[in-house]
């Protein structure tokens, strides 16, 4: 079971770069990703929007093996910076989870 | 009587009649029968080509009444009546004989019998057109002025509309204050435009035309006459009565909204809000956001309460208006406070054409949407101390079990017929399943009702946004001042007549018109019965309680029912 935290995105400081709320789930990112990775972007970003903190911290190791090629950025139809998202989650992981 | 000429045209519609219907066997038998000078076969008798032919026809060989066996005269009655009477034919010597819906597509199974069963038809037709008579439309003087039930939005601008055309126009509201469900609030989707000063400025300009009297804690007492001459009797304040002569009337009565039943989606718990009374909140709230004393930091939308169901409770269709309004309120929520996190519980988001703009207006600004499916809806429980809590299936996240806590869950509800059974009762209004009133098509005849001169307009014909209330309403103002400013009704010729050498003037029928159309007439001869042809609607009542068969509707005489019965069972 997810629990709903609405404070999650501002307290990680993932508001102002983070726009996957228009994403609609059509699935181009995952068809087109080369790593295959073990989850979909379209549902990590959920997690994110949802505010699950610990599926996030579940799932580091795909966020990590993004190869951030930006070939789904390119094609997203809702113009989804996928990639950037990806990067902004690496950051709040390394400084708020990490304290790296 | 010299011997009427008749010609008998069948129609094959293309195919649609003669791929079942053996047209030429038709043409051959109806040629036989008597009075019938010409016989013949269109392709589409409604072409402009296949009109000419029958009008050459009809001039050159004298005819005095036409058959077209064809399609439904819902379709194109009005279009050959028109026809004959381009040829210098009375039009009501016309018959149209269905041979297409009620014979050739009904038995594409049997062709030799659905084409006896043409031949019969046409028969009948032509037994009709024999006896056929020529008749002229009644017409009537239509009153220049029309009142407009309900001073909501749609009834406000159609009353200013009218009464800037020129007609005289009483608006009639029931509340203390014009400007229905929209009056007191601030900010309207989708340009946030204040209620209260749209609201304000029509009435401002409704105060300055000189040709619009506004009644308002007023109630409709009673209907008499009818479409071009209706009197009504209204109340005000509870005491005052007067009587107006109007020569239409428009209905915007506007709308309900629903209200959900006890512990529906935790309705009826503290924090538990429909939308409505959600945006009473905010439009009554400055710069604090707060409910019960305590700041809100989360908010949850549950979507489609009590609309697009399928079982018992609740109502079936879509109100179409409030994804829009809660997606609104949601980005003037964002706006008073960007701190607060909106959550929409949604079915389907149905912000359609430019409204989409909002959604993602709500979507940029931060409200995260989580799709529910009907087996498994929001769960709403109280916590203690903590507010609300809402437990579903988000079909966005893989149908994974979502738990939310939050301060304050707004339902967001649809709209329902409103309550008007008295002004139904008065008006005869028609009413649909849904309760809304029924328009005569959707499509060509939007916003008349069958009850004529009476129309309807804005949401009591259905839910619908403001600008589409207001769309209708503007599209009554073209019905009803085409109606009155003609200054003329024309209506069918089908009224009762009374056969006087028959009549006993034992005045059963009288009691038996529904209309009060009949009365009694002192003459030479002894006492009968009187039609006052602009009442009666030739329903026929009257025609089946006579034991002397002394009244007839004109253009349906006894002599040529029988006529018509005959022909059909030889």
């Amino acid at each position: 079971m997810i629990r709903v935290n609405g404070e999650f995105r501002q307290r990680a400081r993932l508001d102002k770069n983070f726009n996957a709320g228009q994403c609609f789930n059509c699935g181009t990112c995952t068809a087109l990703c080369p790593v295959g990775m073990a989850i979909l972007p379209r549902q990590l970003f959920r997690y994110v929007l949802l505010g699950a903190e610990e599926k996030i911290v579940e799932y580091s190791d795909s966020i990590y093996s993004c190869l951030l090629c930006r070939m789904c950025e390119e094609n997203c139809p809702e113009g989804v910076l996928i990639a950037e998202n990806i990067r902004a989650l690496r950051r709040y992981l390394v400084e708020d989870v990490y304290h790296i | 009587m010299t011997e009427k000429k008749i010609g008998a045209f069948i129609c094959r519609c293309g195919g649609n009649i003669s791929d079942y219907v053996d047209v030429e066997q038709v043409r051959k038998e109806i040629a036989r029968e008597d009075n019938v000078t010409v016989a013949g076969i269109n392709m589409f008798s409604c072409s402009d080509a296949s009109q000419e032919d029958m009008i050459a026809n009809i001039r050159e060989n004298g005819l005095d009444g036409i058959v077209i066996a064809s399609c439904s005269p819902k379709l194109h009655l009005n279009t050959f009546r028109a026809m004959a009477e381009r040829a210098g034919l009375n039009p009501y010597q016309y018959i149209q004989v269905n041979i297409r819906e009620q014979c050739s597509w009904a038995h594409t199974h049997n062709k030799d019998a659905a084409t006896r069963k043409a031949v019969s038809l046409v028969r009948e037709g032509v037994a009709k057109a024999k006896l056929s008579e020529p008749l002229t439309p009644i017409e009537l003087t239509a009153q220049p002025s029309v009142m407009v039930i309900g001073a909501g939005l749609a009834g406000m601008r159609a009353a200013l509309a009218l009464g800037e055309m020129g007609v005289t126009v009483y608006l009639v509201e029931a509340a203390p204050e014009p400007g229905g469900s929209i009056k007191g609030r601030k900010s309207l989707f989708p340009d946030n435009s204040s209620g209260h000063e749209l609201v304000e400025s029509l009435l401002e300009r409704i105060r300055a035309n000189g040709n619009i009297v506004l009644y308002t804690s007023a109630e409709i007492l009673e209907k008499t006459g009818s479409v071009g001459n209706f009197t009504i009797r209204i109340q005000v304040d509870g005491k005052n009565e007067t009587t107006l002569s109007v020569g239409a009337v428009i209905v915007s009565t506007g709308s309900g909204s629903y209200r959900p039943t006890d512990g529906e989606f935790g309705f009826g718990l503290s924090c538990v809000l429909t939308l409505n009374q959600y945006i009473d909140m905010l439009d009554s709230s400055t710069d604090t956001f707060l409910l019960n004393g305590r700041k809100i930091r989360n908010i949850a939308y549950i979507y489609c309460v009590g609309s697009r169901r399928t079982g018992k409770e609740g109502n079936r269709y879509c109100s179409r208006y409030c994804c829009s309004a809660a997606v609104h309120t949601a980005v003037r929520t964002h706006e008073v406070d960007p701190s607060i996190g909106q959550f929409h519980f949604y079915r389907d988001i149905r912000t359609y054409g430019a409204y989409e703009e909002l959604y993602h207006e709500a979507l940029k600004k931060g409200s995260v949407f989580l799709k529910y499916g009907l087996k498994d809806p929001p769960q709403v429980t109280e916590v203690s101390g903590s507010g609300l809590r809402i437990r579903a299936k988000d079909l966005l996240t893989g149908a994974e079990t979502v738990e939310l806590e939050t301060d304050l869950v707004v339902l967001v509800t649809g709209m329902v017929p409103g309550e008007n059974s008295q002004l139904i009762d008065i008006l005869k209004l028609p009413v649909g399943k849904e309760g809304f009133f029924n328009e005569i098509h959707p499509k060509l005849r939007p916003v008349e009702t069958v009850m004529d001169g009476i129309y309807i307009a804005g949401a009591c014909q259905g839910p619908k946004t403001l600008s589409e209330s207001v769309v209708s309403g503007m599209a009554a103002v073209a019905k009803s001042a085409s109606l009155v400013l003609t200054g003329k009704v024309n209506l069918d010729p089908f009224v009762a007549r009374v056969l006087t050498e028959k009549c006993t003037g034992c005045g059963e029928c009288i009691s038996s018109c529904p209309y009060g159309a009949i009365s009694m007439k002192e003459t030479p001869d002894g006492t009968v019965v009187e039609i006052t042809e602009s009442l009666c609607k030739g329903e026929g009542a009257c025609v089946a309680i006579c034991n002397e068969e002394a009244l007839e509707i004109k253009g349906y005489g006894h002599n040529m029912i029988k006529a018509m019965i005959e022909a059909l069972g030889g």
